[in-house]
């Protein structure tokens, strides 16, 4: 007897909360997304053509887009005085037409949401029910002008950040240094850092120079060193065909200085930035290695001890960090 | 962690620039709020009404100017403006260092004629839009109308046509000061402000 009780008050009270008190409501038009919805679910499974069910969800995204915003509408659910309602609707709109693209879908939708928000508040503003040009009154008409204007401004906003991204893309070195100064963009702080492309600049610059110089007869290495800036220039070559191109390589200059270390020698490789930094004096990343004789050819043939002087082989090792150094060279 | 994946992804974002141009719109509709009501003997809303549509006007096609612009420069003169956004500094090295105060200098003056002649452009187009006491552009005259010269004292409607003339025109002319002096002090005013923020 209590449960039947208890069952009729907890039904009487959804039925309060989930029935439309009139059904020319905002709850009636979210039900009727709904019932798209799942038109749309089951028309889908049921394998109904394409245009079937694109219809029903186009529908169900309508009836949601205006349900919502009209909930928002009626309740005056606002956020500094001004009424979301407009924003949120737009964002389902937005969602909508574009949220099928792919993967660069927030870029368009981002751009062209203030936008629609506005066309939200300005169509019931300025076409009556016949859908016939209305004109509002002159304080209306002021405010939509400066709702425009405002919408342009945030879609401006929204553009300029993903051009912003445009070129931290073709210049990725540029992320990894400091944006404390700026005046215009802040960065959140706890992101990683990308491995600058001076990095994979100076690491392919030292596969080439293992390639050329390791296991070869010393002789052959003193005669490489001879023509250290010639093999700048080749090397620089190699790096800038192996790259994907990328604006940014022409900013990376390569230069690489031998210094006499005991038998051997230390190479100094150096990719040198040579575009925008915040650092006065510029910024160069430095990889040394190091180029040694060995007396025993490492892989092959069992030189006789004595009879004459074993040749001479280079072994070349780099250092695995990369460090930054401010200034130039 | 999602989180900071999300915030990894969101790279840098322009949050100064909006906070440094809504200040700065804010204070340019003001200034040219005082300066609009003082001229053109507006009430205290509409002039900040005013001041506010003009200045978003330009605010947002200066935008799209500025965008559209930007990409067709050539890399070396955008490479300067990037270090200019990101780092709040012209890089040296770059070969359009000598010429970029005169580039700054060409720019800013294009900038202040655009914005003003779009401000009396938009100020005139948004009086027709509200039905406010619209510049009266044709003034009668007298060869216009003769058939009322018979009926009425021709003197007198001539030397009300010509009394309406200057006062027509000084409207037109005080609309144009008006729109010309809040436009020097906003820029005036705002670029102060940069160069203290650059000084800082």
């Amino acid at each position: 007897m209590f449960i039947l009780t208890f069952l009729r008050q907890t039904w009487e009270s959804i039925k309060t909360v989930l029935l439309p008190d009139r059904y020319f409501s905002w709850l009636t038009v979210i039900y009727l997304s709904l019932f798209s919805w799942l038109m749309s679910l089951l028309g889908r499974s049921l394998g109904a053509s394409n245009i079937t069910v694109g219809i029903m969800t186009t529908l169900s995204w309508i009836f949601l887009a205006v349900g919502i915003g009209w909930a928002l509408e009626t309740n005056q659910v606002k956020l500094f005085g001004l009424s979301l309602a407009p924003w949120v609707a737009g964002a389902i709109v937005c969602i909508f037409l574009f949220g099928s693209w792919g993967d660069n879908w927030l870029q368009p939708a981002l751009i062209t949401w203030p936008l629609i928000s506005f066309a939200v508040v300005a169509v019931p503003n300025l076409l009556s029910w016949e859908l016939q040009y209305k004109k509002p009154p002159a304080p209306v008409r002021q405010q939509l002008v400066l709702l425009f204007f405002l919408s342009l401004l945030l879609s401006s906003w929204f553009q300029f950040y993903f051009r912003i991204q445009n070129w931290l893309q073709a210049y990725p070195s540029l992320v990894a240094d400091t944006v404390e100064d700026s005046n215009f963009v802040y960065r959140i702080p706890g992101q990683t850092l990308p491995l600058s492309a001076g990095v994979t600049h100076l690491t392919e610059a030292e596969m080439i120079i293992k390639a050329e110089l390791d296991s070869k007869p010393w002789p052959w290495i003193e005669r490489w060193l001879l023509n250290v800036e010639g093999q700048e220039q080749a090397i620089q070559r190699q790096i800038q065909l192996n790259q994907q191109s990328s604006p940014e390589d022409d900013l990376w200059r390569f230069e690489m200085q031998p210094f006499s270390n005991g038998p051997g020698y230390t190479l100094e490789l150096r990719a040198i930035w040579t575009g925008p930094t915040a650092e006065e004096s510029g910024y160069y990343l430095e990889k040394s290695c190091q180029v040694m004789p060995v007396g025993q050819a490492p892989a092959y043939g069992s030189p006789t001890p004595g009879s004459v002087v074993p040749t001479q082989w280079a072994r070349v090792t780099c250092d695995l960090e990369v460090p930054r150094v401010t200034g130039r060279p | 962690m999602p989180i900071t994946d999300f915030l990894a992804d969101l790279g840098l974002m322009p949050l100064r620039a909006i906070a440094f141009q809504s200040m700065l719109l804010l204070v340019a509709i003001a200034l040219e709020a005082i300066v609009l009501r003082q001229h053109l003997r507006l009430g205290y809303q509409t002039s900040v009404q005013y001041a506010a549509t003009i200045n978003l006007i330009t605010t947002s096609l200066g935008w799209i100017a500025f965008l559209s612009l930007e990409a067709l420069l050539p890399w070396a003169l955008r490479q300067q403006i990037i270090s200019y956004v990101l780092f709040n500094r012209f890089d040296p090295t770059n070969p359009w260092i000598d010429a970029l105060p005169v580039v700054i200098v060409v720019a800013a003056i294009i900038a202040f004629f655009t914005t003003y002649w779009f401000k009396l452009q938009g100020l005139s187009l948004l009086v027709r839009l509200l039905d406010r006491e619209t510049v009266p552009r044709v003034t009668v005259s007298v060869e216009e109308s003769p058939r009322y010269n018979s009926t009425r004292r021709p003197v007198a409607w001539s030397s009300s046509a010509r009394k309406q003339q200057p006062e027509t025109s000084s409207r037109g002319s005080s609309y144009t000061l008006a729109v010309l002096q809040a436009n020097a002090l906003s820029f005036t005013v705002i670029v102060i402000l940069l160069l203290l923020r650059l000084n800082a």
